[in-house]
């Protein structure tokens, strides 16, 4: 008996809208969310075109099915599951294939399917659970018929095969689906034992995984009311596909502090120095609205929290990396992390995300969300008010001792004169013609005293 | 005062902080400082009370919110039964009613838990680095406060009690961490609940982990004077605590079956009971076959448990080999007795309590079985001076004897017996339905036979 997956009218639109060039495939995401029953997608991507870093690459293999770039597919995939907000994943891939490959679309399918997730999950900081389907979706579709052959593997298996799967078009899927929403103050302090970048990765990944555990296992309520055991989620909302309302239910999370351990001594370590990642994030998450259960709500929108930390956290080091190398590390003193902007799918109204860093704009969201997710978006439908801006200068250096449980009483605030790590995800148009104007104008103010005289 | 309720909040808090030099003068402040932090951690608005097993969330610094509709600032504190879910699903059903006896208060459990949403402010967050040497501590404090209410008491002014309770722990914690610290070594402070003669009722004293009671017995004795407490008796070391009603022992031995008894009405007789706290030791226990010659062992076994459970001995119980050998080490039997299977009557057994425990007994000698009923005065007067368990010897039986009742005018008496020669599981229904626990009569003795009974008594020590 295989998988049932129920797909948005939209979603097919957008497939059968595909271009391909003759004789050559299009790959491309397919996300949504998967309960234990069926499966729901809601949204379609393909996969961006690729910068050629120079000459286009030589046709390797036989087919072009040996050209798609496996590596480029993983990495939107990557860059798409930042996007999403709880509830919602990739669940799996299309490939659009003329009619003569289309007997060799099948094992294209197979080593995508696992590669991506392989990747995707890679760094994932809490565990699927025994509930969680892992079950991904292939489709392949022909660009000469659009006909439609839909598979699943199950990608915790490396030996599974493709077993075959339902694909039905309907009006409205997520059209009723409650959206969960919570605001966070995160505040975790990581101690760090070295100071190379390799070490502070693995002190964050490891301090950050701690703090996950928390979460995951932290009491919630859901509109009030327990999310416990195999209780209902009463969102008092019948299935209407005519409805266009979308409840909103707001989560609240209560942890405990920490594990009890049997040990009678406090566990001390040396440490060259520690990293406290504060601040509120804003999470989301969505749940499908056939009878899921309360539970299943609070998993989804504890790990969108766990992840939109994870994520901005990973996003941040894999800046520090690409613009100043792996030996400077972290630099002490306050950097802004990248915070969470949300932006309407256009049909669906469900909401996805982007991270901004303290020098980009909704423009360069804009930009992103068209890149990775293949949507239009106005920039004045961005969302930028959910999370604030973090109001001080992102100075390397400089010491501001706002923890209180620092031991050191002196508050130093001793200026490195070091420069502001250039950003190369975005063009530096603003603070660029900003800082050539006021060298314009000290010179001509210059000028013009040298002349009076 | 009879208290219907304890209201037990348990939760863990983690006392983290960093320290440039450990034995700087700098780090106490520093110390201090961070437990200030968690002081005003659990005044805030963002901690909330969990009920164990219910629906119920209680903000307790915001006014007093609940979770649950019905149950606000005004409700009594016993309302809150009704949303309980008990774990036992209607188990009581089997037990005679007839000797079924009150069972002490209700305990409450509810755990402590943070609120991380709704927070205050939105800004996005930040990383942070600080790159100066330094020895970063991490501890979780395992917080555990009990408050004893009647059932009109209010919830909110439970709970708030409760608040207090925590701020008081905490500096306590401070004093005891601080106390014991050396260096960047530190003892987690553990918190230990008493119940003490009324007035003091329940109270919760912090000890460090990892330090012996024989090393506190400065603190205990400031302790006893404090809460003026006789000084030739132990009741704050750390085997004296509390055992609320609803824990389950973890060794899986009973514990006082007798309380689940009813005594004899005899006429003019008053109780006299062996005080405290006991564990049923019998046959076939522990995975050992000494059926049909370990009785006296089990008895023995019965008397150790008590003086370990009142605080007197920190060692365990001890086994049949470790009894033999204690009687090989004081030259009472050569060395191929360890690994036997002979019996040992009342003389072995005081021969081992003194030198395993360092307890010393009295013996009674009775000529005859039947003579023990005209032994009623000296049991009652043993009973309520030492009110240690008695082990009897005679004929080819050991016993144990918690308790008599016994009527100064008249002679009658009935002995409350633990019988050793029980070979089933630990099921206290069929303990004390076939009276392996139970009330016997004078006819129970085996009336020509002669018997030896061991009297412990009390070590004076706190």
């Amino acid at each position: 008996m295989g998988r049932s997956y129920f797909v948005d009218e939209a979603v097919e639109e957008y497939l059968v809208g595909i271009q391909t060039a003759p004789g050559s495939c299009v790959t491309g995401l397919l996300a949504g969310q998967s309960s234990p029953q069926r499966d729901f997608v809601v949204l379609a991507v393909q996969t961006p075109h690729r910068e050629s870093e120079g000459q286009p690459k030589a046709s390797r293999g036989v087919s072009p099915l040996d050209d798609i770039d496996v590596e480029w597919v993983t990495e939107h995939a990557k860059q798409v599951s930042r996007m999403l907000p709880g509830g919602l994943c990739i669940l799996g891939l299309f490939l659009v294939t003329p009619p003569e490959l289309s007997k060799d679309a099948q094992n294209a399918l197979k080593r995508l399917i696992f590669a991506m997730d392989k990747y995707i999950t890679k760094g994932r900081l809490w565990e699927l659970s025994e509930e969680d389907v892992t079950d991904q979706v292939t489709l392949h579709i022909c660009s000469k018929t659009k006909k439609t052959v839909c598979k699943t593997f199950d990608v915790k298996d490396p030996k599974s095969s493709a077993k075959p799967a339902d694909w039905k078009y309907q009006t409205g899927v997520s059209s009723s689906w409650p959206m969960l929403s919570c605001s966070v103050a995160v505040d975790v302090q990581i101690p760090m034992t070295g100071s190379s970048s390799d070490i502070t990765d693995k002190c964050m990944k490891d301090g950050l995984r701690r703090w996950a555990k928390q979460i995951e296992a932290a009491c919630c309520l859901i509109n009030g009311r327990h999310a416990l055991d195999d209780s209902e989620l009463v969102s008092g909302q019948k299935k209407n596909p005519k409805t266009t309302h979308r409840q909103t239910l707001p989560a609240r999370i209560f942890v405990s502090d920490a594990e009890l351990d049997e040990r009678s001594s406090a566990l001390v370590q040396l440490c060259s120095g520690s990293v406290k990642v504060r601040g509120v994030v804003h999470c989301r998450a969505y749940i499908h609205n056939n009878k899921p259960k309360a539970r299943h709500a609070a998993q989804a929108i504890k790990r969108d929290i766990i992840n939109t930390v994870c994520s901005r956290v990973e996003m941040f080091l894999e800046d520090l990396l690409i613009n100043e190398g792996s030996h400077k590390g972290l630099c002490s003193g306050q950097q802004a992390l990248p915070r969470r902007v949300f932006a309407p799918v256009p049909v669906s109204g469900l909401s996805v995300c982007d991270y901004m860093f303290p020098d980009e704009s909704t423009a360069d969201v804009a930009e992103r969300l068209k890149e990775m997710l293949d949507c239009k978006t106005p920039e004045e439908d961005i969302d930028t008010s959910l999370e604030g801006n973090q109001l001080f200068s992102n100075v390397c250096g400089s010491e501001i001792t706002e923890s209180p449980s620092d031991d050191s009483s002196k508050h130093v605030f001793s200026e490195v004169q070091t420069e502001n790590p250039k950003n190369q995800k975005a063009p530096q148009y603003y603070a660029g013609v900003a800082i050539t104007a006021a060298v314009a104008l000290l010179a001509t103010a210059t000028s013009l005293l040298y002349f009076n005289e | 005062t009879v208290c219907d309720f304890i209201f037990r909040l348990k939760g863990i808090l983690e006392f983290a902080c960093q320290l440039d030099n450990p034995n700087g003068v700098q780090s106490q402040s520093t110390i201090s400082k961070s437990f200030q932090d968690l002081r005003s951690k659990v005044t805030s608005k963002n901690i909330v009370f969990t009920v164990c097993n219910s629906p119920v969330l209680i903000w307790p610094n915001t006014g007093f919110q609940s979770s649950v509709e019905s149950l606000t600032e005004a409700s009594a504190c016993g309302d809150i039964l009704q949303w309980i879910e008990s774990d036992d699903g209607g188990s009581k059903k089997s037990s005679k009613k007839k000797d079924k006896k009150k069972s002490g208060p209700t305990v409450v459990n509810m755990k402590l838990l943070f609120e991380v949403t709704e927070p205050a402010g939105n800004t996005a967050p930040s990383l942070i680095r600080v790159s100066t040497q330094q020895h970063c501590v991490k501890m979780p404090l395992p917080l555990d406060c009990a408050l004893s209410v009647t059932t009109d008491e209010r919830l909110e002014t439970v709970c708030t009690g409760l608040v207090e309770a925590l701020n008081k722990q905490l500096a306590d914690m401070e004093e005891v961490v601080l106390q014991y610290r050396k260096g960047s070594s530190f003892l987690v402070p553990q918190p230990f609940h008493f119940q003490l003669p009324e007035p003091a009722g329940l109270i919760t004293v912090v000890y460090p982990a990892g330090v012996p009671d024989s090393q506190l017995q400065a603190v205990r004795e400031d302790l006893h004077r404090k809460f003026e407490l006789p000084c030739d008796r132990p009741y704050l070391r750390r085997a004296n605590a509390f055992h609320f009603p609803d824990a389950a022992y973890k060794d899986g031995y009973l514990r006082n079956p007798h309380i689940h008894l009813n005594p004899p009405n005899i006429e003019d007789a008053k109780l006299y009971l062996v005080q405290g706290v006991y564990s049923y030791h019998h046959y076939m226990q522990d995975h050992v076959d000494d059926n049909g010659w370990g009785c006296a062992y089990r008895s023995l076994q019965t008397i150790c448990s008590w003086f370990q459970q009142q605080g007197y001995v920190e060692t365990a119980v001890p086994t049949h080999t470790q009894i033999q050998q204690a009687l090989v080490d004081v030259g009472d039997k050569e060395p191929r007795f360890v690994g036997s299977r002979q019996w040992i009557g009342s003389i072995e057994v005081q021969a081992v309590l003194n030198q395993l425990l360092g307890v010393t007994s009295k013996i009674m000698f009775v000529s005859q079985g039947s003579e023990l009923a005209t032994k009623g005065r000296e049991l009652a007067n043993h009973f309520q001076t030492e009110g240690t368990p008695v082990m009897i010897g005679g004929g080819v039986l050991a016993h144990t004897i918690l308790g008599v009742v016994w009527s100064e005018n008249t002679g009658q008496i009935r002995f409350l017996i633990l019988d050793p020669h029980y070979t089933g599981g630990e099921d206290l229904q069929t303990i004390t339905d076939k009276g392996w626990c139970g009330w016997k009569g004078p006819e129970f003795w085996d009336q020509n036979a002669y018997y030896n009974l061991c009297l412990p008594q009390r070590p004076k020590s706190i």
